[in-house]
């Protein structure tokens, strides 16, 4: 769902911090058609330029809160991720992203479900590691976005 | 009385995603241009801060819907059962989160809430004292691929399929009879009337396939295979075709999960309904009717007519998300679709 939308066009930033590039960001909505308990967001499949950035250099900003890293994520079983609402993903890599265009392969890693299914207790010992399909929520491809980085 | 009709707000969902309504404007079009008075609602999409909304937006919705003299009537609700991440929620958190949910939906006016076909029958019935409390009804779906009856039909071992309770109604048959309880019930969806795949998703699965004749070979031999085998056979013909489970689940349909026969002996417990569909196309030769070509509506229509079914059926669009992949130029009208389908549901309801 949302494929050629879950990433604003025209979000993709250098993040600065102290003064020094630690990497981009970008805004994105969630792959549903509802929000979600916030704990249920299990990170990216992030491919920028031929280069995967993992959940452990992922961070997600939503709700007025600064960037999160995901296992603070997943403590969040109160708070709600609104359907209406973007957030953005933060990726650490020192120096950013070069001027001009960039290519980026993002599959949303939500752990959304209608009920019981055979894998639960496993998810609960090794949640999916985002990229293969599971736990993909509603869009399960890879989604390719050609963004240009803005000022 | 008759058949009412509403619409599910889930049907605007890409409307809403894009912000060029918001639920008032959906509120309103349903009024103003469908003439009806029934509204559904997905609380995690409509429900601001769901599952604590402020009393300020309690109060608006309640407001606004009595400004219209609209029918709240059927929460959809879910069952997240990986929440707190360092369990799997018990059917007793389970059954917490649904009275939750009916709480909620008592505060918000809807007379009724919609658990997935997904949700245990004990987490039903440990709710049932509340959804007596609160004068609310429980109405679990009956969604594709289940039946209504099992039959004589086999349960698939594999896909989503596999994972369903075939004999989910007659469970809550048994549990309304051995309660007297009116407030536990049923949700069909006309998705259990789909006979074929629509074609936006065969279009969308062939958008994405390596190659796009394995979609039409599975689409020309579906009913020789039974879905547990097609991979197999898919993995033989076509080595290396890439497709997913869900993919070949999808276009694999090829006859109806329900029997509408079987309507007849639900009647009594049908909550509410989803109409559900995909495309709305003119039927040739008769201008402004529509149909979606994928679903038997009119005969499940008719045995409801003829029996009496009074209650609402709630339009529930789902043909946007197989065209999310194309340019905004691409990206069907969700308003319109809706109007085409209430056109259906009005001259179906009349007979």
């Amino acid at each position: 769902m949302f494929d050629q939308y879950l990433i604003r066009k025209d979000s993709l930033y250098n993040v600065v911090e102290d003064g020094k590039v630690t990497g981009f960001k970008f805004a994105v909505r969630i792959a549903d058609y509802r929000g979600c308990f916030l704990s249920l967001h299990n990170g990216y499949y992030i491919n920028c330029d031929g280069v995967e950035y993992p959940r452990e250099l992922q961070r997600f900003e939503i709700n007025g809160k600064p960037p999160r890293t995901f296992e603070e994520i997943k403590t969040c079983v109160w708070e709600h991720w609104n359907y209406d609402d973007e957030g953005w993903v933060y990726v650490t890599k020192e120096g950013g992203l070069a001027p001009g265009k960039h290519v980026i392969g993002l599959q949303q890693s939500i752990l959304a479900q209608y009920g019981y299914m055979p894998w639960d207790e496993e998810w609960v010992k090794n949640p999916p590691v985002p990229g293969s399909g599971a736990g993909s929520g509603k869009t399960a491809a890879i989604c390719q976005f050609e963004l240009e980085l803005q000022e | 009385m008759g058949i009412k009709r509403g619409v599910s707000l889930y049907s605007y969902q890409q409307t809403q995603f894009f912000k060029k309504m918001d639920w008032k404007d959906m509120i309103r079009e349903v009024h103003d241009n469908l003439k009806t008075d029934g509204i559904e609602i997905i609380d995690e999409a409509t429900i601001r801060d769901y599952p604590f909304p402020s009393e300020q937006f309690i109060y608006d919705f309640r407001n606004y819907m009595a400004r219209y003299n609209m029918k709240a009537v059927t929460m959809d609700i879910y069952l997240d059962v990986h929440q707190f991440r360092d369990h799997v929620m018990n059917h007793r958190e389970a059954a917490e989160r649904l009275k939750s949910d009916i709480r909620l939906a008592a505060k918000l006016g809807f007379a009724n809430v919609r658990p997935l076909c997904l949700v245990p029958i004990d987490v039903i019935e440990m709710a049932l004292p509340t959804a007596e409390k609160y004068n609310v009804r429980m109405g679990k779906e009956i969604h594709a691929p289940l039946p209504i009856f099992k039959g004589n039909k086999e349960q698939p071992k594999s896909g989503m399929a596999s994972a369903l309770d075939f004999r989910m109604a007659e469970q809550i048959l048994e549990l309304a009879d051995r309660t007297g309880s009116k407030h536990v019930g049923l949700i069909p969806d006309f998705g259990i009337f789909q006979h074929s795949p629509s074609q936006v998703a065969i279009d969308y699965a062939k958008r994405h396939a390596k190659n796009p004749e394995v979609i039409d070979w599975i689409l020309e031999n579906s009913r020789d295979y039974t879905l547990d085998e097609m991979p197999v056979i898919l993995d033989e013909k076509f080595p290396g075709h890439g497709l997913d489970g869900g993919t070949i689940e999808r276009m694999s349909l090829h006859e109806m999960s329900g029997n509408p026969e079987d309507l007849k002996k639900i009647i009594p417990y049908i909550v509410s309904m989803h109409g559900k569909f995909y495309q709305m196309t003119e039927i040739p030769g008769k201008p402004g009717q529509y149909e979606d070509k994928a679903i038997d509506y009119e005969t499940p229509m008719r045995i409801l007519r003829e029996n009496g079914y009074e209650g609402y059926i709630d339009s529930e669009y789902e043909g946007q998300r197989d065209q999310q992949d194309m340019g905004y130029e691409n990206l069907p009208d969700e308003v319109e679709e809706v109007r085409r389908h209430h056109e259906m549901l009005k001259r179906l309801s009349e007979g």
